[in-house]
């Protein structure tokens, strides 16, 4: 690429080490004025030490930094910040109580004689908002906003700052299709106007969408990097993983699906109606719909969590009715939450204690403590089995990546044996390998004939991994396809006739 | 799109001035009906009501700094302490002589800051859970109090007592006080960059600490701000009780009951979230129910009980109405 000045950012060599643990090896990398340059690289290859060292969370061990050409060092994150650099984290930090105005200048309120200058929030918020081509009231509270308009709040923050360089980490982690689709036209318009975007992401269609370059890091170190043009999905996973996609998704399943393990009649609640709903042993029954389209309250009624007021459920042919989770759970059924730190995981505690967290549940009062040699070598083999990889098993669960997160909370399932396991969006927030894991470990679970549900907004993933597909709209099955049906037959049965004209803001 | 942000703005205040108006007329309905229902209506008139206003001081002034301490996502439960220690100290350094009180109130007030400054750097600096180091920190100031003073000490002069006894017309001193004080607390906690720090840090600290915002500092402040509104109730039960004792704070339940109702009135236990309107009104219920239990000729325990409910049903009515708003 011919370059004309100097490079709006250059990362020069940079090495950074932990205990243990060398994150980052003579990394070099560099973005031109403007451009949108995707980092890409699973969980642990370093993207994440890499912006921290950028947004100056972490310092380097060797290494330069050069804005604009100038060499920089970051001490702390208000120096990077100063510099123009912003960082927007996956976890959005809004203060869900206070105004859109008060947060966007969140540290850096414009004051009038000593006071805070409200009226210039005001104006100044709307006109930044204005140039993301959005409308979001100021005045409205944070927390009431969608997660799309929250994430342009995020966006319109770093703007407050003249950021020239700004960071996204896996910015449409959270968002409905329609809603990345805007993000993605947002991400444009700001790198047209001369803002640097470093852009970190899993989502391939979306690298390809909306990067101009893109670099992969692997094990600490720059792997390749190259212009979106040289760069097709398929050569950026095999210089990710160090393998090729054909083994990506599972085989289909080796044998008919078997008798019907769960079956819904009726099914209906506050959100849900008239769900008429069969799955079999030995088969994975993908689920979609976009967001409020009802799926992910599908999988809380089966569960008990929210359950169904009318209708009929069975499992294995006897009729059940959970009431609550526990109910649930004693009729054969397990369900792997969404939220994995929310609904999931006892964050602070062992792999083994979060491993056996649904059996201690069922163990009698008066049982034996559960740390027995016996116990724990039967945990210990289910967690080695799916292939859980920690320092050591009791290790807190906080520490481990998302896809061996998504392990234990399995392990936990597996302990009850359940005959029906209910996947709600199985590898949000996994990295390639582990999702590509994740989706073998489904197919066998299967094939030992388990009924599977599986509930994503990944669409490459219910086609990838499904053997029949279910789209839900409006609290209703919308329609049934069969295994190799396309994203846009699915699409079309999760919007059909009814115009939403969504936008990211009302 | 200007027509959306004003209805925006318009209810976005309205939900956290709700919990203060409905509180207020409570309060209002209980004492009239109840006066009206035990036939003493003179407490209806002018002395009645200013009698029931001053109720509201003493728990009023720490409440207003506990809304800062809670606000900022802390606590400070070395209130009740800190309040002795400043009622021992204001009549000990006065003994009667009006020369004294200058000194004595500035002697208070430093005192009360660096209590404020030693809470907010064991919380800030060295990550002490608030609860634990305001605990400690009261008992710390109890023990070096009651070491040294086993009963009232000193006596303040006839002019201090004019805090807690004088009167602008029919309105008290410590009326017109109070209400001053809240006035510029709500400025502050609305208008300046210090208030809007304190609802960043206690929303969301990491947050706040990522946009640059010195977190330890305004931690520090919210509890020099709650310590000094202490050191205030000292001094006005000093002038009350024309001298100090070291169980005057204890007594009163400063500690638990500012922390009561700083939650009646709206403000998140968690922080981020509320203001001193309605921390304010929820005093006044404090003070509605003990004058309407005193009308009644009811022993001060039915009180207790009705009080405990009164906390639980708010924070039961809070939680359910913040998980609407996030639903």
């Amino acid at each position: 690429m011919a370059q004309s000045g100097p490079l709006a950012l250059e990362m020069v060599q940079i090495t950074k080490s932990f205990p243990g643990v060398r994150a980052l090896d003579d990394v070099t990398f560099a973005c031109a004025k403007g451009e949108v340059h995707a980092l890409c690289g699973e969980n642990g290859a370093g993207k994440s030490t890499l912006i921290k060292i950028l947004g100056g969370a972490n310092q380097p061990d060797a290494g330069r930094i050069l804005l604009d050409g100038r060499e920089v060092s970051f001490a702390h994150p208000v120096a990077s910040r100063a510099a123009g650099v912003s960082v927007i984290h996956q976890e959005l930090s809004l203060l869900p109580f206070r105004t859109v105005a008060e947060n966007i200048f969140l540290g850096v309120e414009p004051t009038r004689y000593g006071l805070l200058d409200r009226p210039r929030m005001r104006t100044e918020s709307e006109r930044l908002l204005r140039r993301l081509g959005v409308s979001i009231p100021t005045g409205a509270q944070a927390g009431e906003l969608s997660v799309a308009q929250q994430q342009v709040v995020e966006i319109a923050k770093a703007l407050a700052l003249d950021a020239r360089i700004v960071v996204m980490d896996e910015p449409t982690a959270a968002l409905e299709r329609t809603e990345a689709t805007q993000l993605i036209a947002l991400v444009k318009r700001l790198s047209a106007e001369g803002v640097t975007i470093i852009y970190v992401s899993h989502r391939m269609p979306e690298i390809q969408a909306v990067a101009d370059r893109v670099t992969v890091l692997k094990d600490g170190r720059t792997v390749m990097t190259a212009t979106i043009a040289e760069a097709p999905t398929a050569r950026l996973v095999r210089a990710m993983v160090g393998r090729d996609l054909a083994d990506f998704y599972p085989l289909p399943a080796a044998k008919p699906p078997g008798e019907p393990a769960l079956s819904i009649r009726g099914g209906a609640n506050a959100s849900l109606s008239g769900v008429d709903l069969v799955v079999r042993s030995a088969e994975i029954v993908g689920v979609a719909g976009l967001e409020g389209s009802g799926k992910s309250e599908l999988g809380r009624a089966i569960a008990g969590d929210e359950p169904f007021e009318r209708g009929t459920m069975e499992i294995g042919g006897k009729p059940t009715a959970p009431r609550r989770p526990r109910e649930a759970i004693e009729a054969g059924i397990g369900r792997l939450a969404e939220d994995r730190k929310r609904e999931g995981l006892l964050m602070q505690q062992s792999l083994r204690d979060n491993a056996t967290l649904t059996q201690r549940a069922f163990a009698p009062w008066l049982g034996r403590p559960f740390s027995e040699p016996m116990t724990t070598r039967r945990t210990d083999e289910r967690l080695r089995q799916l292939d859980v990889r920690a320092l050591s098993f009791e290790q807190e669960a906080r520490q481990l990546s998302g896809g061996n997160q998504q392990k234990v909370i399995l392990s936990r399932w597996l302990a009850r044996n359940p005959p029906v396991l209910v996947f709600a969006e199985p590898t949000r927030g996994v990295d390639v390998a582990a999702k590509a894991q994740i989706y073998k470990i489904m197919r066998e679970l299967a094939d030992e004939g388990r009924a599977i549900l599986m509930i994503s907004s990944d669409l490459l993933e219910i086609v990838g991994v499904s053997d029949r597909i279910i789209v839900m709209r409006e609290g209703r099955i919308a329609g049934e396809l069969q295994r190799g049906a396309s994203e846009e037959e699915i699409m079309a049965l999760a919007v059909a006739h009814d115009e939403r004209t969504e936008a990211v803001a009302p | 799109m200007t027509s959306a942000v004003e209805t925006r703005s318009a209810r976005t205040p309205r939900l956290s001035v709700n919990a203060p108006l409905l509180l207020l007329v409570v309060s209002i309905a209980l004492y009239v009906v109840v006066a009206v229902a035990t036939r003493q209506t003179m407490m209806l008139h002018v002395d009645g009501i200013v009698g029931l206003l001053q109720r509201m001081v003493g728990l009023g002034i720490v409440a207003i700094g506990q809304t800062f301490a809670i606000v900022a996502g802390s606590i400070d439960l070395s209130v009740a302490n800190l309040i002795s220690v400043a009622a021992v100290l204001a009549s000990f350094i006065m003994q009667g002589r009006p020369e004294m009180m200058l000194p004595a109130v500035a002697a208070v007030l430093a005192i009360s800051a660096v209590v404020g400054v030693v809470n907010g750097a064991l919380i800030s600096r060295l990550k002490v859970n608030p609860l634990i180091a305001t605990l400690g920190v009261g008992l710390v100031l109890q023990g070096l109090l009651s070491a040294s003073f086993t009963n009232f000490a000193g006596s303040v002069p006839a002019e201090f007592q004019a805090v807690a006894y004088g009167a602008l017309g029919p309105a008290p001193y410590s009326v017109i006080g109070l209400f001053a004080l809240a006035l510029l607390a709500s400025f502050v906690l609305r208008a300046t960059k210090f208030g809007a720090h304190l609802y960043a840090v206690g929303g969301n600290a990491e947050g706040a600490r990522l946009a640059g915002i010195r977190t330890g500092l305004v931690t520090v402040g919210a509890h020099v701000v709650c310590s000094l509104c202490a050191g205030l109730t000292g001094l006005y039960l000093a002038s009350r009780l024309r001298s100090g004792a070291p169980w005057v704070g204890r007594d009163g339940v400063y500690d638990l009951e500012s922390i009561a109702v700083v939650v009646i009135g709206g403000t998140l236990l968690a922080g981020g979230r509320g203001g001193v309107w309605g921390t304010l009104a929820g005093v006044l219920l404090f003070a509605a129910l003990d004058a309407s239990f005193n009308m009644l000729g009811v022993s001060a325990y039915p009180k207790l009980v009705l009080r405990g409910a009164i906390v639980i049903a708010a924070v039961a009515v809070y939680t359910f109405r913040s998980r609407d708003l996030v639903a």
